[in-house]
């Protein structure tokens, strides 16, 4: 079985950007959003796959070519939908890379004992401040 | 036994109830305010505001190393993260998990959940298992009840099964008059086997009726 399709769940500001600019670098991209209405925040260049409906209903998975997705990323405004998906990938379809998007650090620790990499503006964004913070104490 | 309570309206309140009259440890909690106001003033008990997908409020209610844990939230991925979370990181035993979605008891037995409950689910067993009963038992009696004609649907584990008419030791007043082995319809012979999934067409008096569908329905 071939794992080539790179699959983003929620098309955000966040999922929308990741699909448009991994289908621009090649990707076979398939986006899943349970709004049509989401797509329109995707840019012209996007010309992979969009799908509508609900990824934690496993049919849409299917249909979105899960079982053969090298690459998830999760980013629905959920985090507990995020982390359902995330088990879903990783127990049941054995996806070798998931990335999700979590507002909660706390709920990180459900990932703990997986290879499932989580992303957290919060700490990103405190990180960023420490830094900008700090350059403008050099000064 | 220490049992925690999480989300849902009138089953969390008539499963507490009936768990608070066998005298367990029982830990309430629910994110609608109101509702909790109300399971606990109708249950004399209290009750946690707050949502139980989020560990520090499993921890505030002290639901650590509990027996069972039964979720009840009508959101289905809410009671998985809070059966998932109780498992992982409160030591919780046992994880029960009320789902809207019939699809997820499989989903959420696979991903760890350890009971997983769908009414449709149910409702769907309850009608499989009855149209398997009808499937045993349909009766008619012909000539003032003198005579009753039985359908009986034949299941794998049967003893009568794989043998030939004739090395049965049928009880008395026995006739075997029609197979129906979908989709033919076979008037059987001593050399017919008779096979799982059959239904056989039998011909009886009414006083021999139940002695005939005993020794039909004998297991191996």
């Amino acid at each position: 079985m071939k794992r080539n399709k790179f699959i983003v769940i929620g098309s955000g500001r966040l999922g929308a950007n990741i699909a448009a600019k991994m289908s621009e670098s090649g990707e076979d991209v398939i986006i899943i959003d349970a709004t049509e209405d989401s797509f329109r925040k995707l840019a012209e260049s996007f010309s992979g796959y969009q799908v509508v409906g609900d990824a934690t209903d496993l049919s849409v998975l299917e249909n979105s070519y899960i079982k053969h997705a090298k690459t998830v990323v999760i980013t629905t405004d959920s985090d507990n939908v995020n982390i359902f998906l995330s088990h879903i990938c990783y127990y049941v379809y054995n996806v070798p890379n998931i990335f999700v998007r979590l507002a909660d650090t706390d709920k990180g620790r459900l990932l703990e004992g997986t290879y499932i990499k989580a992303i957290y503006p919060f700490t990103l964004s405190l990180n960023e401040f420490l830094t900008l913070n700090d350059e403008e104490e050099e000064k | 036994m220490k049992i925690v309570i999480t989300g849902g309206k009138h089953e969390a309140d008539f499963i507490v109830k009936m768990l608070k009259q066998e005298h367990h440890q029982l830990i309430v909690i629910n994110s609608d305010r109101e509702f909790a106001d109300y399971i606990s003033s109708n249950n004399d008990i209290a009750v946690f505001p707050g949502d139980p997908t989020k560990a520090y409020v499993l921890s505030d209610a002290e639901a650590h190393n509990a027996d069972v844990l039964i979720a009840l939230a009508d959101n289905d991925t809410d009671n998985y993260i809070t059966c998932i979370t109780a498992k992982r990181l409160f030591n919780i035993k046992k994880t029960v998990s009320k789902v809207r979605n019939p699809k997820n008891v499989e989903l959420f037995k696979k991903l760890g959940v350890d009971s997983v409950i769908s009414s449709t689910y149910l409702l769907a067993q309850t009608i499989v298992n009855e149209s398997s009963i009808e499937n045993i038992i349909k009766t008619l009696s012909i000539e003032d009840e003198k005579i009753v004609m039985l359908e009986l649907g034949v299941e794998d584990d049967f003893a009568l099964v794989n043998k030939q008419i004739m090395d049965i030791q049928f009880p008395k007043n026995i006739n075997i008059s029609c197979i129906f082995r979908d989709p033919h319809v076979i008037i059987p012979k001593g050399s017919t086997v008779i096979k799982p999934d059959d239904k056989l067409i039998i011909i009886t008096t009414p006083t021999e009726q139940e002695e005939i569908i005993d020794f039909i329905q004998k297991k191996k």
